[in-house]
């Protein structure tokens, strides 16, 4: 080979390698160097506090390690169930002997002037309350008889009578109460607490979903993503029934001391990597691979409900082998106890519209009841006795709620009792995690159509949850496409009325 | 058209208003006279001498202003009759005073003991006034134990008496009575007698029996502060919630004066508001503090890392804050040797998490020696009651779960030293019916839970509804 030739190909390899720097990486670093040394110390005061958290907070090599807050708060953990479907407050929480006088009649058109509707059409008819009320507890709070069981616990319950939002459809409307946004691509609630926070159980995810009913919720699993934050902080799915993560189990042939060797050359092989190319997203692979290998063991572990005691499967309602919404909300109980920060129960099929029996507020929908209702009840009793209630917070979601007129789908009565999507006014609850129980909060009109006082959106409860975890919600930023984004955009306050 | 304005303007109510500023002029300038007074009898402060006079001019000046202003202040608006009376001649009285020793300074006349009497008076005209805007047990209301809650004297057995005068006609005396008594009846209306509250005032019945919504007096109590209307008057003391709550019930179960409270219909929610009667205070939430105000210094880095190596979740409370929580939850393979690593940081640590660890009683001498700890999880360990003296040096702690434990209520009763114990948790343990109300004895400010709780088997948990046939 002539030497010319080797010269020839030196050179291509030196451009090679500069190719892999490129221009991107060039100015990446420029900026970093010369532009933070400029912008931190011109305006250190004004901006340095706010870029510096969102800059601090991965750390690629150990991305899940446990984290302080901004302040001491309240709750160390999160268990957000939500009711995906969004089951009639009106059934529930909403107590309206008002509307029970109209049942039946047309709905004044003052109603239905520039509204939209999901599947009404015309002028429906009212529909009076399908359940009886009663006031509960020592704070007098209005709860239906098809929650017995959560009427004995009312006490600790902080309800919000006037959670409104601006989606009627169940996607988006679930996207909005999880990520701050209607459209796809924002990061999820328990996707920022885990990235603000990491986990106290290195063995164990920091973010869990749960799903029950028989169907994931519509806005599929972007509801528990990790949008534009590291991929290393989105929700891992698990399943209560079968192994808790496919794959999770060594193949045959394959043991345990094997399998470390191969996932340590793996991880070797990636070091190599990182150091060649700085970067991060390599380090967050390498932890991501070690902690498959120990989660192999302790996911298995925690996801087994076989060993709790009788006592607390008779009081949860719960089926060992089966998917349940009962064995999720146990499940629930057990990684919050294992220090897991952030745990999202979904439970489907609360989409009562009237087209069929199991659909019907008086029918589907009490059945769904008697299904959460002992669970639930079960799981703030349960937090109480284990002295971590008020470290943990749990909430009762819904992406909206439903009209006080009877669904008539195409202009037709439907078979069943049912109503529509209502955006404008529904109920949520929380309890636990430094909120003040038996308290109530905001007001709707007589036929709980609209809000009268207490307007809360779901930036504010975002807000409220991140607060009760130790966050402002305006200063847990990240920095994408060149700005600071944060989960409540440009909304949210804080509900203090309910914080004890 | 300027004129016109002026006119129509009230000028003497104007003037009046400047009452609550020019009040405190005397009050300082006067008692500052005479302590120049005092002073400048010895040698060391014999110059004071010369700022004696103007001290007492203006003094006087400021005096007389007040009283101008507040004589024509008391038109404009009612106060409470008995405390006005007083407050303007003692008002009057300390003007004069002022007068006299300024007259006295001017002579060469001997004025210290003048000035201590005019001292006395300016304080108790200015207590007065205080009175009347702030409420008359403003000053004492730090020693009252029942807050700004109109009943403030327990009730026993309140149940078996009768609820105006017992439960509500106290709300009133307290609340109400000054401008709608004996004394004064603002709008007409006095609230003294049944006869006159039935009566009502000049815009006839305040009270609807059996209807507290559409009863003028609860509207007026329900109005927003700043709306004129609102009563009691925005600067008199208010009722509080527990207050409205008791006067609307006495409404709406008709507004009877001679029951017991016993054949009065009760929510739950008013029965616990009677029962908190009997025992004199109000259900104040028991007021924990997790972490300490003062600051700490930072803990040893190496220390930290060493704690992390092991596995041990050890994170600053807050960003700002050197505070540190542990949690031993990831430890694997956990031994009594962990324990020593929390040592170098024992100043720092104020929440410990060892549920579910092999701990031992022998160990518990490690986590006695965290002096700071507020917080301690030792829920399912080895621990019995023999370790547990080991930690009645804990004197911050404030959560203690024991629950799981061995510990029985003899070992837990040795505690009894923690004053600052609010919380302490015994599920799982053999601690149970008298055991447990003696250890409630014994800890009086603590919340004591033992658990056990169940949800009980109701028809309706497995009845499925089905579609009606034919449908």
């Amino acid at each position: 080979m002539s030497d010319k030739q080797n010269q020839r190909l030196l050179k291509e390899a030196e451009h090679a390698v500069l190719q892999q720097y490129t221009r991107r990486h060039f100015l990446k670093d420029g900026a970093m160097g010369f532009g933070a040394l400029a912008l931190g110390s011109l305006l250190g005061g004004c901006f340095g506090k706010s870029s510096a958290s969102s800059q601090t907070l991965f750390d690629a090599s150990n991305p899940l390690v446990s984290r302080p807050p901004l302040f001491p708060g309240k709750a160390k953990s999160v268990i957000y169930i939500h009711m995906a479907g969004a089951p009639s407050q009106l059934e529930l929480f909403s107590y309206k002997p008002e509307l029970a006088k109209l049942d039946g009649l047309d709905c004044p058109q003052s109603l239905l002037e520039g509204k939209k509707f999901a599947f009404i059409r015309g002028v429906p008819k009212m529909l009076g309350p399908q359940a009886v009320f009663r006031q509960r507890g020592n704070s007098g709070l209005w709860l239906s008889d098809n929650l017995p069981h959560l009427a004995t616990v009312a006490d600790e319950i902080a309800m919000l009578n006037a959670v409104t939002t601006d989606q009627f459809n169940h996607a988006p409307a679930q996207l909005l109460m999880h990520t701050g946004s209607a459209r796809l691509g924002r990061p999820s609630i328990g996707a920022w607490v885990t990235y603000g926070m990491g986990t106290e159980n290195k063995n164990l995810p920091g973010f869990v979903v749960l799903t029950s009913g028989g169907n994931n919720p519509d806005a599929g699993k972007s509801v528990w993503g990790s949008g534009f934050l590291p991929s290393v902080y989105q929700g891992v799915q698990c399943r209560s029934e079968g192994d808790p993560v496919l794959f999770i189990k060594d193949p045959s042939g394959m043991d345990r001391d094997l399998r470390k060797a191969s996932i340590d050359a793996i991880n070797k092989v990636n070091h190599e990597q990182y150091t060649e190319y700085n970067d991060p997203e390599i380090l967050s692979r390498i932890s991501q691979y070690e902690m498959a290998y120990k989660m192999q063991i302790s996911v298995p572990d925690v996801m087994n409900i076989n060993d709790e005691p009788q006592y607390i499967h008779e009081m949860y309602g719960t089926q060992p082998g089966k998917t349940s919404f009962a064995n999720n909300v146990l499940l629930a109980r057990k990684l919050v106890e294992k220090g897991v920060r952030f745990v999202q129960l979904f439970d489907w099929g609360w989409d009562t519209h009237g087209d069929s029996a199991g659909n019907a507020v008086d029918i589907g929908l009490v059945n769904k009841c008697a299904k959460v209702d002992r669970p639930i009840t079960a799981l703030i009793l349960d937090l109480k006795q284990r002295g971590l209630l008020d470290e943990t917070l749990v909430i009762w979601g819904q992406e909206f709620g439903r009209t006080p007129m009877q669904e008539n789908r195409e202009g037709k009565k439907m078979p069943f009792k049912g109503r529509d999507h209502h955006s404008a006014a529904f109920n949520m609850w929380m309890a636990g995690g430094g909120i003040k129980g038996g308290t109530s909060y905001g007001e709707t009109d007589e036929i709980g159509y609209n809000i009268v006082s207490g307007k809360t959106e779901a930036y504010d409860i975002q807000a409220t949850i991140l607060n009760q975890l130790g966050f402002d919600h305006e200063k847990l930023t990240y920095e994408s496409q060149g700005r600071n984004f944060r989960l409540t955009d440009l909304s949210g306050k804080v509900i203090t009325d309910i914080l004890a | 058209m300027i004129i016109r304005i002026i006119l129509s303007f009230n000028v003497t109510e104007f003037i009046g208003r400047f009452h609550p500023v020019l009040v405190h002029m005397p009050v300082g300038i006067l008692m500052l006279a005479a302590i120049f007074i005092w002073l400048a009898k010895s040698e060391r402060f014999e110059s004071l001498r010369s700022a004696i006079s103007i001290s007492l001019f203006l003094g006087m000046l400021s005096a007389i202003a007040s009283c101008v202003t507040g004589f024509l202040l008391s038109k404009t608006d009612s106060y409470e009759e008995a405390l006005l009376f007083k407050h303007q001649w003692f008002a009057i009285a300390t003007a004069l005073i002022s007068l006299v020793i300024y007259y006295l300074h001017l002579k060469n006349r001997e004025t210290k003991w003048v000035a201590a009497v005019m001292v006395i008076f300016v304080m108790i005209t200015g207590h007065l006034g205080g009175s009347i805007t702030h409420g008359s047990d403003f000053l004492t209301k730090a020693f009252s134990s029942s807050g700004n809650s109109g009943n403030s004297k327990s009730i026993p057995n309140v149940q078996e008496t009768n609820a105006f005068s017992t439960v509500i006609k106290p709300l009133l005396d307290a609340k109400c009575i000054a401008c709608h008594g004996p004394n004064k009846q603002k709008g007409k209306l006095r609230f003294d007698e049944p006869g006159f509250i039935s009566k009502g005032g000049e815009d006839g019945s305040v009270i609807v029996a059996g209807n507290a919504a559409e009863s003028a007096m609860i509207k007026r109590i329900l109005l927003p502060k700043d709306n004129k209307d609102h009563m009691p008057p925005t600067e008199k003391p208010q009722l509080s919630k527990q207050d409205i709550e008791l006067l609307q019930w006495w409404i709406t179960t008709g507004a009877k004066y001679d029951l017991k409270v016993k054949e009065l219909p009760q929510t739950d929610h008013i029965k616990s508001i009677l029962n908190s009667l009997e025992s004199g205070k109000t259900d104040e939430q028991v007021v924990i503090s997790y972490f300490p105000e003062q600051t700490v210094g930072k803990a040893p880095e190496v220390a930290v890392q060493q704690l992390r190596d092991r596995g041990i979740a050890i994170v600053p409370i807050a960003q700002n804050s050197n505070y540190l929580s542990a949690n031993f939850v990831a430890v694997e393979s956990f031994t009594g040797k962990d324990l020593q690593l929390l040592e170098p940081v024992k100043k720092q640590l104020i929440w410990l998490k060892l549920g579910n660890m092999g701990l031992t009683d022998v160990d518990l001498e490690a986590v006695g020696k965290l002096p700071n700890l507020r917080m301690l999880f030792l829920q399912n360990t080895k621990i019995t009651d023999q370790g547990l003296p080991q930690l009645s040096n804990l004197s911050e702690l404030q959560y203690l779960n024991l629950g799981g434990t061995k510990v029985t209520s003899k070992g837990v009763g040795q505690l009894k030293g923690l004053k600052n114990l609010r919380q302490l948790y015994l599920f799982q343990t053999a601690i149970t019916g008298d055991d447990l109300d003696k250890l409630r004895q014994l800890f009086s400010n603590t919340i004591i839970d033992a658990g056990g709780y169940e949800v009980p088997k109701l028809v309706s948990d497995t009845t499925v509804l089905k579609a009606p046939i034919g449908k």
